[in-house]
């Protein structure tokens, strides 16, 4: 065959032209189904909820600056990034520093010294290496609710980005919004780092009424959530001396509390304060 | 030595004129700097995981090239017949096949030295510092490891006569061997006998190429290995490459080679 | 005048594919001599033992029994193919590679300087009329110019023996010319050809002596004027007698 080149490209470009007439509404639809599911959902199928999780697992290494026990290490200890951002790094390192134990022959023993054999936290800043595995495992596994709040953690009290905190709260909260763990974060960020009281108490009653409309079994579990955030709601009222209204969360705090003594002490310093006349006074 | 430079220098030549190279090095490129781009909560200091994927796609392509290249050589030689034509001159198949070793390996270095120059070009744009010692070790303890590989898959080149069968088992092969390798002395411990005995004598027979991976102290900006652990490292590895390429060449001096 | 290409009793046996444990035949007890200086065709049909007789005298083969020498060398030494040289039949070179760049490659094996192998390379590719395409890649070459390619690849080591394996197979009538007038050039050069064919026209206008193989067997060797003898009207003829064909 001699066609000419001409010939050829004439016809490549018909079918150029009626291909992106006739699917010119599909891609409109395709379009609008990207913008609900993200490029990387589509990437990873079903799998992606794995895949979300091995990232949050990543941005765990991370923290840990890759001193992470694998599957196959002997104790298969797991130091969620979670638990560390509540507790510094103490206990845990001592954990952390032989997870491995001793080498059982030579070839270990040598290769470990290729190996990262130091625990060693992220800081000063270096904490925002762990924000992309956790941003992606949000993308890829959107109900995923440790994602959201443990990202706002690091964004908000030790890489001072408030703002950007609270937008990830907020995607989490479109994603879940029945979530009452994500409403205790975002009131969070308001009180601690946005310096809003009033947000910060709408935000946490809220949670609460979230919290309280989950079904009884699923509240025997969470019964820790309820507590931090009465015990939330009853600072913010006790700072802003309500103390009528700390008093009552206190005491809804102090049912669910594994301690009630320890409330209960609080409870009656409350109750002192709001016996004396002059103390209403004060702010 | 004349003779295995010839043949080293013919193996260099058709790794930069065929496209592998190329495309697995514009693949890398790409992707780490689609990568970089992305912003993270406006953040933009964030590099580690950059450099966790440029170095995961290095490891990936130059892992690719050694063994597709090293897998082709005397197959393609006996099936084009240049073999006979090299055979015919003053040439042993000994010769020959250091050659090739020799020729897959210059070649994958050259490879490893363009993508770390892309990576450390990234990396130091973003970081602004330079560990050329961490770099250079990184490189060559992975060139050693792609020694051993090629030496793998040459030795499977020889007993498997289509290149993809020898490509696909040393992948499979590799990838056991860094995934699963290290912990065999572990999973043996929980298994009955003689099972036990089994995973204790593949750990130790297998060569442990995990030792050859240095990538998490790049990404998490640790100190680099001691040079004397290197230095046994490169020892292990030249010594595997030998036994590999040893039992390759009593394979292919036994191989006929009988065109007609 | 001594025999540059001589074997002795030559037998080489094959494990058989098809049946496990039993063995083929390729080569019965061949003795061929080859002197300096002469054009030696090895004729023989398909499958009669040409191919498996060259590839143990390069020594890609091991004999079973019986010896193959090369300038008065054992086969098996390296060293005795550092005088011979060699084009196999339907080689397709290094397609990645041009001609100049795998002759240039073929003579750094030989250890050539770098003046010398530019010599050589000028000459064979003056001589196998490939020079005005000595950068393309040998990927674009046609069949006959691989082959010619091949041919001066053979010669880039000056050889003394040349040992072809069909030269002209798959040729077109002008490249099967162009071989044999390269062939005739080497003769009046004073180098040894020694080459397998079933082209018995070819052999008859450019062999000294000529040997026909049938089922590993040497049927006949000498002189083309003794084995074509008066009572045979050509070489094709007496090549059909003594392979045992019937002739009309």
């Amino acid at each position: 065959m001699n066609a000419s080149p001409r010939l050829f490209l004439a016809l490549v470009l018909t079918i150029c032209v009626t291909l992106a007439t006739s699917l010119a509404p599909r891609a409109t639809a395709w379009s609008s189904r990207v913008q609900s599911d993200t490029v990387l959902g589509m990437l990873f199928g079903d799998g992606r909820k794995l895949f979300a999780s091995q990232f949050f697992t990543m941005a765990d290494v991370y923290f840990h600056s890759g001193y992470y026990p694998g599957i196959f290490d002997r104790k298969g200890k797991e130091i969620h990034i979670e638990e560390a951002t509540h507790d510094s790094a103490g206990g845990e390192a001592e954990e952390m520093g032989d997870f491995r134990g001793p080498p059982r022959d030579w070839i270990e023993a040598f290769g470990r010294r290729f190996l990262i054999s130091e625990h060693r936290h992220l800081q000063h800043g270096d904490e925002r290496e762990i924000l992309p595995w956790l941003k992606l495992a949000a993308d890829l596994d959107p109900q995923m609710i440790d994602t959201y709040t443990v990202g706002s953690y690091w964004l908000r009290q030790h890489l001072r980005q408030p703002l950007q905190a609270e937008a990830f709260l907020r995607e989490g909260l479109r994603n879940n919004p029945d979530s009452y763990e994500i409403l205790f974060e975002l009131g969070r960020l308001y009180e601690e780092n946005l310096e809003d009281p009033d947000r910060a108490r709408n935000v946490w009653e809220l949670a609460l009424r979230r919290w309280q409309q989950q079904p009884p079994e699923a509240q025997k579990e969470n019964r820790l959530g309820y507590e931090e955030i009465t015990l939330h709601l009853a600072r913010l009222e006790e700072k802003a001396g309500n103390w009528a209204d700390a008093l009552r969360w206190l005491q809804a705090a102090q049912t669910m509390s594994p301690a009630p003594e320890n409330l209960q002490r609080q409870i009656d310093a409350l109750r002192e304060k709001l016996a004396d006349p002059a103390s209403k006074l004060l702010p | 030595m004349k003779t295995l430079f010839a043949l080293a220098r013919l193996t260099l030549t058709e790794l930069y004129r065929r496209k592998d190279f190329y495309v697995l090095f514009i693949l890398t490129a790409v992707v780490t700097l689609a990568a970089g781009s992305v912003n993270f909560f406006n953040d933009e200091k964030i590099i580690r995981y950059v450099k966790d994927l440029c170095l995961l796609l290095i490891w990936i392509s130059t892992l690719l090239i050694s063994v597709v290249t090293a897998a082709r050589q005397i197959p393609a030689e006996c099936e084009a017949r240049t073999i006979f034509s090299l055979l015919a001159k003053p040439v042993t198949r000994g010769q020959v096949l250091l050659g090739k070793f020799l020729g897959c390996w210059l070649a994958v270095g050259l490879a490893l030295l363009m993508f770390y120059a892309f990576f450390a070009i990234v990396t130091g744009s973003h970081e602004h510092r330079w560990p050329l010692g961490g770099y250079l070790q990184a490189i060559w303890l992975q060139w050693v490891m792609l020694g051993i590989v090629i030496a793998m898959s040459l030795l499977g080149s020889i007993h498997f006569a289509a290149p993809s069968s020898t490509s696909t088992i040393c992948f499979v092969l590799v990838a056991g061997i860094v995934v699963v390798g290290p912990h065999l002395n572990t999973i043996a411990l929980q298994q009955p006998q003689p099972l036990q005995t089994i995973a204790y004598t593949v750990y130790f027979l297998i060569p442990h190429l995990e030792w050859f991976d240095v990538r998490d102290r790049l990404v998490y900006g640790w100190a680099s290995p001691a040079w004397q652990d290197i230095a046994l490292a490169s020892v292990y590895g030249a010594a595997y490459a030998g036994v590999f390429l040893l039992l390759a060449w009593l394979g292919f001096r036994r191989k006929s080679l009988n065109p007609g | 005048m001594s025999a540059i290409l001589k074997t002795d009793q030559l037998r080489v046996e094959f494990a058989s594919r098809e049946f496990r444990g039993t063995t083929t035949t390729a080569l019965v007890g061949l003795n061929l001599e080859v002197q300096a200086g002469e054009v030696y065709g090895f004729l023989g049909p398909n499958g009669a033992g040409k191919t498996t007789t060259i590839n143990a005298l390069l020594g890609f083969v091991p004999p079973t029994s019986g010896t193959a020498h090369l300038f008065g060398i054992d086969v098996r030494q390296p060293i005795a193919r550092q005088r011979i040289g060699y084009l196999p039949e339907l080689t397709y070179y290094y397609k990645f590679l041009t001609a100049e760049e795998l002759l240039r490659f073929y003579a750094r094996i030989f250890g050539l300087s770098r003046a010398e192998s530019d010599r050589r390379i000028e000459k064979l590719l003056k001589l196998v009329e490939l020079e005005p395409v000595r950068n393309r890649p040998i990927k674009s070459y046609s069949k006959g110019m691989q082959q010619r390619v091949g041919l001066a690849q053979a010669l880039i080591n000056d050889p003394d023996l040349l040992i072809l394996d069909e030269p002209t197979s798959g040729l077109d009538p002008l490249g099967r010319m162009k071989v044999r007038e390269i062939i005739r050039r080497l003769k009046d050069e004073g180098k040894t050809v020694f080459f397998s064919s079933h082209e018995l026209g070819e052999v008859e206008t450019v062999c000294d002596r000529v040997a026909i193989i049938h089922r590993g067997e040497l049927k006949a060797s000498g002189r083309v004027a003794d084995i074509v003898q008066p009572r045979h009207q050509n070489l094709e003829h007496a090549f059909l007698e003594t392979i045992g064909y019937p002739i009309p």
